[in-house]
């Protein structure tokens, strides 16, 4: 799993590559650890080169919201592919999560 | 025509218990995202043919495949990998009793990984949303009546995301309602997460409500394999005589030696 950062006009830009899996997971969350301490506010995760997500790796985005929102903050999800949506609308997690097609239109809209 | 994943693969097994032959020459093959339904009457060696599937035991003689490894002569340690990428509902629910609902899901996921506690709470959350019982985490399984049981169960048999979930009669001891729900919830499990399933039942309503495939057995023998229609309409008077749950026919409940009554005077 290889995690890129990139904070643009205030936006966190978190962009991940791999599987987000029980192997992952624990990456993932930590990798977070930084973001939550500082608060920042705007976050857009983008899952383009994700292809899998298992139940932990959408434990880990939930808990990730949870620890945003603690202090205000927002998160979107973006760049979904059809399997990684699906997994989402098994678990209910579509209604839960601001989920956006495109990072550009994520960026633009906090 | 694309050639489908097998998934489980047993080949000519034979299980001795001393000089009883339990199974006897056995192949079957389970592919990727079917429901397998081995059917068969009481003490036919369907619960046998299930754990030598999960390589719980070992056999005379014959193959065992599962996820592409051979785990014919493997032992606990070496199966750590594959038994990850794999979840078992038992008959008897297999809860540990003094630990609530939330613990006994979270079991395999504290045994098997390094997530946070904070993440399993919600995995458990979600587990339990899928079998029904979100609400209930904090009771404990004395709490819960057998259908309840059966599916926490289930939610720890899916609580690592496996490939492959193995049913030792989910129906037994539930009435006809309950175990029309637990029915229905291995069928939504297996069709929203392309879950693979192979259930040991002697529910025929179990059998026709959840099968994509049936292979019955019969002393120690695979009967017949087809699908759910092919089954119906098996010309074997076995097959027909176990759906019917007729008395009489070819299957014998009781053996009928000659011995008996030397057996009675010797």
């Amino acid at each position: 799993m290889q995690i890129n950062m990139e904070d643009m006009n205030g936006v966190t830009i978190v962009r991940m590559n791999g599987d987000i899996d029980i192997n992952s997971a624990p990456d993932v969350k930590k990798s977070f650890d930084t973001t939550v301490s500082e608060k920042k506010d705007k976050v857009v995760i983008n899952l383009k080169e994700v292809g899998y997500v298992d139940s932990s790796g959408l434990a880990t985005l939930v808990e990730i919201l949870k620890n945003l929102r603690s202090y205000g903050g927002k998160l979107k999800l973006t760049n979904l592919s059809a399997k990684v949506k699906g997994l989402f609308e098994i678990t209910k997690l579509d209604k839960l999560f601001d989920i956006v097609p495109e990072e550009e239109d994520a960026v633009g809209t906090f | 025509m694309e050639e489908r994943e097998v998934v489980v693969e047993v080949k000519d097994l034979v299980k001795d218990f001393g000089d009883r032959t339990v199974l006897n020459g056995i192949d079957l093959k389970v592919y990727r995202g079917e429901t397998l339904v081995i059917m068969g009457g009481s003490g036919c060696g369907k619960s046998t043919l299930l754990r030598h599937m999960i390589g719980n035991i070992k056999p005379t003689s014959g193959r065992v495949e599962l996820l592409g490894e051979d785990i014919t002569d493997r032992y606990d340690a070496e199966l750590d990998n594959v038994r990850k990428k794999i979840g078992m509902s038992f008959q008897s629910s297999a809860l540990f009793d003094s630990m609530t609902v939330a613990e006994n899901v979270s079991l395999p996921l504290k045994e098997h990984t390094n997530l946070e506690q904070s993440v399993i709470d919600i995995m458990i959350t979600m587990k339990l949303e899928l079998v029904g019982l979100r609400g209930f985490e904090d009771l404990l399984p004395s709490e819960l009546s057998g259908g309840m049981r059966k599916r926490v169960g289930l939610a720890r048999a899916i609580a690592m995301d496996p490939q492959i979930v193995f049913y030792d009669e989910p129906t037994a001891g539930l009435d006809p309602i309950v175990a029309s729900v637990v029915d229905k919830l291995i069928k939504d499990l297996s069709e929203k997460l392309s879950i693979t399933s192979v259930v040991v039942t002697h529910d025929m309503k179990s059998v026709f409500a959840i099968a994509n495939r049936v292979a019955m057995l019969y002393q120690g023998k695979v009967l017949e394999v087809g699908t759910c229609e092919e089954i119906k309409n098996s010309k074997n008077p076995m097959v027909q005589q176990f759906i019917s749950g007729s008395f009489d026919g070819p299957i014998h409940f009781f053996q009928q030696k000659d011995d008996y009554l030397e057996d009675l005077t010797k």
